[in-house]
């Protein structure tokens, strides 16, 4: 018997292979039309035709007869005697499902009433289908209704499958199967006396079903490159190598020996994991191939017009997420043809082109594999979804209100939420996109959706390529250690115990951190994880009532659409997870998406960070933070990143960190002194040091061992101001007062948290201390007849002073503009005749990109335009360019900007002598 | 104690092994064929917002295996772990479960006909994975339905 099973086992394996691509395969055969391609025709045919002699063989005679006659159409469309239609490739298309159902139950296949499909692939042959206008759906709701094959060549051509087939079968020696099928011909040849004995066959065939399918779930088998076997092989051979070596030195006890082993142990351990994880990877293309059989298929049934382009089907992930992203995409292919995609009629109202267009693409995007889903279609209405919110119950009105468009479009993953405005039978199947949702993040994945009304929908899949092992950082949280998916996290912050304070607030009963000017907010994971032990009930509320003094260590992590910081007690390593399965009992613990076992053999949870943030009721956040950084870039544009040091207890200063490079911690010792001056070696470079005490008034700081380097960029050089104590770096509003310290090297003072600081220009400072190092760019040309004329807009007066005071030291002459709009004006009066035009970027009544707009339509628009800004980011130095900017500088580098000034300025004045000599 | 059997039925019951122990002064056993394993690997690790009765997670051989605190099922208190504490792994639905029990006891073989019928005054959740009792000399063995005792505290959690 084993034998046999085998066999069989087999016959479907090979069978599925060939039946695979069949759908594709057949579309694209409908696709060309008369224009047959032979060869595409030939491979489908060589495929059914191994089906059909193997089927011959094993005594499967209906999947036999099948088979014949798929063969047979294709064999006169190869001969071009059939022009393929859409009738009937849809017709074969069903024969081939019909197919693949009989192999995949193959034990009971020879109970199977065929004959309705042999029927109506019969009727290509002899030409009754290509005559039938019917539509398609019209064909599938009356199979049974075929004309009596009155027809003598097509009789003939069955009396010829039944010879055929009934030598076969006797071959096969199944006499029982063989008069079935005798009896299944007949029935085939007289459709009127098949229909009779259908209804009693019903069931048996479903519960003949059921029982296969419980006695029979066969191992999934995946198919290896040669290659990688080869691979795995070699590595395996080494591993065996790696532990004679090891016992070895074991045996000898040296333990030099051992730390090469022990590397070479885990280098090849990693090889190995690599290339196993290699055999489980598949294409993502076998789960694409089933679509456009679906787009077709269901645009036809609903009336639409669609039309499926597919991108990346080669991109491989692991086999676990093929299989289970069918579903999910499946869902969301259907939903797009149902609900994106307009009727026809609606499609050109709106001036869109009749067919529809989906893109269902898949490419690699930072170690994660990026699925997109977009169509052309009606998209979603993030009104109708709201109200719809608000009727079931889901959101209140106010909640709505304040709801951003796209978070309203976000409502559809809410459990309880049905896409359809109007349930048809291809939604509203009780699968909603919650359900997508909910499988997609199963899998470590997210989902997310963009959709403009009128232009269509956007639904983008992250998914991770493999889920077996997983990068993760291990923290502690009480006595327990948890895994955290590196994927997951963002950032590792650590809050000293002095800084708590201002870093950490309270927003009514939550939590949160200031970070780089947003708030985060931030869940205790001692409060998530919390056991219902009254011990450790105890021991958390200690711990946290402790660390309320102690540092804290913070986790940003992130989750598709959220963002939070997790506290934990204490970080461990970074490992390399094996992920385990949690017990059915512990699947309704939404924090945690399974366990891995460490290395001391203890087990530790991981936890899932979505899941957490649904525990924890976290808010979609981002919008909230994307609000917050518009008023923060609108209302703050005299603020600057400042850090603040003191060079004594009682003296504090800041800088802008717009021009500091890096800073360095140093030993004091590694100082040398050369001719009194200070330098600091930094590989084989030497970079001068300057010391606040030296250059202006300030007090001289007591000796530490330890200090920081503040390293900036001056003149072409890199030079280090020695700063004894480094206080923050913080986002300071500058008001400040220019008149109290009118020292040279200090800008000005501001009151800071009750403290005095002075705002130092490291510029300057550094020109005190070596004034030979600044000599050569004192000269603006000074044998122009004119010196340069600047157009300055700004509207901090600060910087405005600031920057006009350095120009004009430099030799420009400089007129002043307190926004974009006066500036405009000014240029337009044409009192002066500027060379160049420096602009800040956030102004009042008219902003830079809007000024530079309005100069380079005019008559003015020769004049080159310098940017300043505080931090130069990569999105507005794009929006520049698009307006015509020149350059961009910082506000604060003083030695860029003039070298930039000089360079513009130069060409302006058509002056090439003088532009010779500066380069 | 059993001599009150009819001879014909005798001939027909089948003989089981039931793994029996102690949970508080209650003496449970469990047919043994669902028996993998008892031991003593008692340093479990928590689980956070499991069910009370879900005392944690142990490495069993590279398998996350899932302990349960009988006595919570029970509706007794929580079990301190003693010297005599094990950890008996059962198999259920293809999956290793640990009951954590106070103490493990014989393995007794029981005739079906040897098995009655819970005492009617047990009923409601706790009557549901009792499927029947044997009378011993001095005690008195519950015989535990595994399944219905796991669905119990599966149900329990939802």
């Amino acid at each position: 018997m084993s034998c046999e099973d085998e066999l069989l086992d087999e016959f479907v394996v090979e069978s599925n292979e060939h039946l695979a691509d069949i759908e594709n395969q057949l579309l694209s055969i409908e696709e060309s039309g008369a224009d047959v391609d032979v060869d595409l025709i030939n491979e489908v045919f060589r495929g059914i035709h191994s089906i059909k002699g193997a089927a011959g063989f094993l005594g499967l005679t209906k999947v036999n007869d099948l088979a014949h006659s798929l063969e047979n159409i294709l064999n006169m469309m190869r001969n071009h005697e059939l022009v393929p239609n859409s009738q009937m490739i849809d017709i074969m298309l069903r024969a081939a499902d019909r197919l693949q159902g009989l192999i995949n139950d193959v034990s009971s296949s020879n109970d199977e009433d065929v004959s309705s499909h042999i029927t109506e692939l019969e009727n290509i042959a002899t030409g009754t289908v290509t005559e039938s206008k019917a539509p398609v759906a019209q064909v599938t709701s009356e199979p049974s209704v075929a004309e009596t094959p009155s027809d003598v060549e097509s009789t003939k051509a069955a009396e010829d499958d039944l010879d055929a087939q009934i030598a076969r079968a006797f071959a096969a020696r199944d006499e029982k199967a063989s008069a079935d099928e005798a009896q299944q011909q007949t029935a085939a040849t007289e459709p009127s006396a098949a229909q009779a004995p259908t209804p009693q066959k019903v069931d048996k065939k479903s519960s003949a079903k059921k029982d296969s399918q419980e006695k029979k779930a066969p191992e999934t088998s995946i198919r290896v490159s040669v290659g990688v076997l080869d691979r795995l092989m070699n590595l395996a051979g080494e591993l065996v190598l790696s532990r004679n070596q090891l016992m070895q030195a074991i045996g000898s006890a040296d333990g030099n020996s051992l730390d090469t082993i022990a590397s070479r142990l885990d280098q090849v351990t990693t090889e190995v994991q690599e290339s196993i994880m290699q055999t489980r990877m598949q294409q993502i293309g076998t789960v694409f191939s089933k679509f456009p059989r679906i787009v077709r298929d269901l645009s036809g049934k609903l009336g639409k017009q669609c039309a499926l382009n597919i991108e990346g089907k080669e991109v491989e992930v692991d086999k676990t997420i093929v299989e289970a992203i069918g579903d999910p995409l499946t869902h969301l292919i259907r939903n797009s043809v149902d609900h994106g995609v307009e009727a026809p009629a609606d499609r050109t109202k709106a001036g869109k082109p009749e067919a529809g267009t989906m893109d269902l693409r898949a490419f690699y995007q930072a170690g994660k594999v990026r699925i997109e889903i977009e169509d052309d279609g009606a998209g979603i209405d993030p009104e109708k979804l709201k109200q719809k919110a608000i009727s079931k119950g889901i959101i209140t009105q106010e909640r709505a209100d304040q709801m951003s468009d796209r978070e309203a479009v976000r409502l559809i993953f809410h459990p309880g939420f049905s896409m359809a405005a109007k349930v048809t039978d291809v939604s509203g199947r009780g699968v909603g996109m919650d359900v997508v949702k909910t499988n997609i993040a199963k899998l470590g994945g997210t989902v997310d959706i963009e959709s403009t009304v009128g232009r269509g929908t956007l639904i983008v899949i992250t998914l991770p390529l493999t889920l077996a092992i997983i990068p993760s950082l291990i923290v502690q949280c009480g006595e327990d250690r948890f895994a955290i998916p590196q994927v997951n996290i963002v950032e590792l912050v650590r809050v000293r115990g002095d800084e708590l304070a201002e870093r950490i607030g309270r927003v009514q009963d939550a939590e949160v951190l200031r970070l780089r000017g947003s708030l985060l907010p931030l869940i205790r994971l001692s409060e998530v994880v919390e056991t219902k032990r009254t011990e450790s009930d105890c021991d958390a509320a200690a711990s946290s009532a402790a660390s309320n003094c102690e540092a804290l260590n913070i986790i940003v992590v992130e989750t598709g659409e959220q963002s939070f910081g997790l506290i934990v007690d204490g970080l461990h390593d970074s490992e390399e997870i094996v992920v385990k399965p949690l017990s059915q009992h512990l699947k309704q613990c939404r924090c945690l998406s399974g366990a891995t076992i460490l290395g001391d053999g203890h087990v530790a949870l991981i936890l899932d960070v979505a899941g957490i943030a649904a525990h924890e009721e976290i808010q979609c956040d981002q919008e909230l933070n994307e609000q917050k950084g518009a008023e923060a870039q609108l209302g703050d544009e005299d603020s600057q990143y400042m850090l603040l040091f003191s060079n004594h207890d009682d003296e504090h200063f800041a800088v802008t960190m717009d021009i500091v490079s890096r800073i360095d911690r140093i030993r004091a010792d590694q100082i040398d002194a050369v001719g009194g001056q200070e330098l600091l070696q930094i590989g084989r470079a030497t970079m001068p040091l300057i010391r606040l005490e030296n250059t202006i008034t300030a007090r001289r700081p007591e000796a530490k061992s330890r200090l920081y380097v503040v390293v900036f960029e001056a003149s072409g050089k890199e030079i280090g101001l020695v700063v004894p104590t480094l206080e923050d770096i913080r986002d300071v509003t500058t008001s400040i007062d220019e008149t109290t310290f009118t020292e040279r090297g200090i800008i000005g003072s501001m009151v800071l948290g009750e403290k005095t600081t002075r705002f130092v220009d490291l510029f300057q400072v550094a020109e005190l201390a070596h004034p030979e190092w600044f000599e050569r760019e004192e000269v603006v040309d000074q044998t122009d007849d004119e010196p340069p004329m600047i157009l300055l807009a700004e509207d901090s007066s600060f910087f405005r002073k600031q920057v006009a005071a350095m120009m004009s030291e430099q030799g420009y002459r400089v007129i002043d503009c307190e926004d974009g709009l006066v500036a405009w004006e000014t240029l337009q009066s044409n009192e002066f005749e500027f060379d160049v035009i420096v602009t800040d970027i956030e102004m009042p009544n008219m902003d830079g990109f809007e000024f530079t707009e309005c100069v380079k339509q005019s008559q003015w628009s020769h004049l080159p335009v310098i940017a300043l800004t505080s931090l130069a980011g990569s999105a507005d130095i794009q929006r520049g360019i698009e307006v015509g900017i020149d350059d961009y500088q910082i506000k604060m580098d003083r030695d860029k900007l003039l070298n930039s000034l000089r360079n513009f300025a130069g060409k302006k004045a058509g002056n090439n002598r003088r532009e010779l000599q500066t380069v | 104690m059993n001599s009150t059997i009819e001879p014909e039925q005798a001939v027909e019951v089948a003989e089981e092994q039931y793994a029996t122990f102690y949970v508080g002064n209650l003496l449970l056993g469990v047919d043994i064929r669902q028996v993998q394993e008892i031991n003593r690997q008692l340093d479990v690790t928590n689980v956070p917002q499991a069910p009370d009765c879900v005392r944690g997670v142990i490495n069993l051989r590279g398998e996350v295996t899932t302990v349960i605190d009988l006595r919570t099922i029970l509706g007794m208190e929580q079990a301190e772990v003693t010297r005599t504490s094990r950890n008996l792994i059962v198999n259920s639905n293809g999956e290793s479960v640990g009951f954590l029990v106070d103490r493990i006891s014989d393995i007794l073989t029981l005739r079906s006909d040897q098995i009655g019928p819970p005492p009617t005054n047990i009923d409601g959740v706790q009557g549901r994975y009792i499927f029947g009792v044997h009378t011993l000399e001095t005690e008195i063995l519950v015989l535990l339905n595994v399944e219905e005792a796991l669905a119990v505290r599966a149900n329990d959690a939802q």
